[in-house]
């Protein structure tokens, strides 16, 4: 009887102190960064869905430096003249690839067979400033891309900028206004088609829900909503409106994290539903299946693959 | 007078534009064509060595692995 008092003592001061928190404005979080805005929405609604056969298999050397090869196999579109159809040719390639993670330095590349580069590097030049750099390298002249980012994190901002190829500039900054609500703006200028563009964004996340809204002049008006229903249930909307090209997309997608497996599932306003289950059949194994089926345009894609390691 | 005197620097210019050497060849020209052939010669170090500079960076790593794990299938 004794032991049980102490707990309900405390489980009330603390609802106390919860209600009554002041919100402290000058200790306010770091938000998250600008281009990871709504990644929980990203989670459920853009799925990596594959087409075809697909197999992963990474070998860790090291705790820091690992390999991965992997085979895919399956159509790829190619982009058709007309809206209405797609071209599918069928292609397979293996691509090599090498990891070195550090807490400073992180190195990834993948080399695939035609000879195209995916390179990502992530350094830590002080422990307020990273450089990320990015670049598909290609064999073709004029067909690859860089592009060079450098973020500092400030107490409760974070400010980037970003270089590319082709003369493109840009720059985002994310500023935390209250323990929830963070806003943002990016300004890009872009060199060869000679755009330029101002954005605003604002996230809005508690415990079980997250908010954001994106307004960019190059048209595009994004709002999504996440609510975590519990620990292995979470739902996503989503609404993408472009004001220039009158284009409209509103989706709704689940995501559920089980023990053994995970499956994430969306449907569209343009009739697409699809689905990616990735199941684990044991230690270091895992089984992936993904459906899309756009009714739409009559396009119906099933992959299957083993990611090993 | 006045029209002789100020069309002759302007044939001058224009002769000199007309038949365009190396020395005429602005800062500004060559900064560009350094820059370009510098980002080219990049581009191709960066396509043929990043993944070997990968693989040395990580082979270095303590513990060092050894040749046979970065060669082996297993």
């Amino acid at each position: 009887m004794a032991d049980l008092l102490p707990p309900l003592g405390t489980a009330q001061t603390d609802g106390k102190t919860k209600v009554d928190e002041k919100v402290d404005y000058s200790n306010l979080p770091c938000p998250v960064p600008y281009e990871e805005l709504h990644r929980e929405a990203i989670m459920s609604l853009k799925a990596d869905n594959f087409e075809g056969l697909r197999f992963d298999f990474s070998k860790g050397l090291n705790q820091k430096f690992s390999l991965s090869h992997s085979v895919m196999m399956g159509p790829t579109e190619v982009p058709s003249q007309s809206p209405d159809t797609t071209i599918k040719i069928p292609t397979a390639h293996y691509e090599f690839g090498a990891n070195y993670f550090d807490p400073k330095l992180m190195l990834i590349g993948r080399l695939m067979t035609d000879g195209r580069l995916n390179a990502r590097v992530k350094a830590d030049l002080t422990d307020r400033l990273v450089l990320k750099a990015n670049g598909q390298l290609t064999n073709e002249p004029h067909m690859s891309h860089a592009m060079f980012n450098f973020d500092y994190m400030g107490s409760d901002y974070r400010a980037q900028l970003q270089l590319g190829n082709s003369a493109l500039i840009g720059a985002t900054y994310i500023q935390s206004v209250t323990p929830r609500l963070s806003l943002g703006g990016e300004v890009f200028w872009a060199g060869v088609p000679r755009k330029s563009g101002i954005g605003y964004a604002a996230r809005y996340d508690t415990d079980k829900m997250v908010a954001t809204a994106q307004v960019a002049s190059t048209g595009t008006i994004a709002m999504n909503y996440v609510q975590k229903i519990s620990d292995k249930v979470s739902l996503a909307t989503d609404f993408a409106y472009n004001y220039l090209s009158r284009d409209v997309v509103a989706s709704v997608g689940y995501d559920y994290i089980l023990r053994q497996s995970r499956v994430r599932g969306k449907i569209d306003s343009n009739g697409v539903a699809s689905a990616l289950l990735e199941e684990r059949l044991s230690m270091g194994l895992n089984f992936l299946l993904s459906a899309e089926l756009d009714h739409k345009k009559k396009d119906y894609k099933f992959g299957f693959g083993l990611t090993v390691g | 007078m006045d029209s002789t005197l100020s069309l002759k620097p302007r044939g001058k210019g224009k002769g000199s534009k007309g038949a365009p050497s190396s020395n005429d060849k602005s800062k500004y020209q060559l900064l560009k064509e350094w820059s370009n052939w510098s980002l080219k010669k990049a581009k191709v170090a960066t396509h043929y060595g990043f993944i070997p500079l990968i693989i040395i960076v990580g082979m270095n790593s303590d513990p060092n692995p050894h040749l046979f794990q970065l060669l082996s299938p297993v």
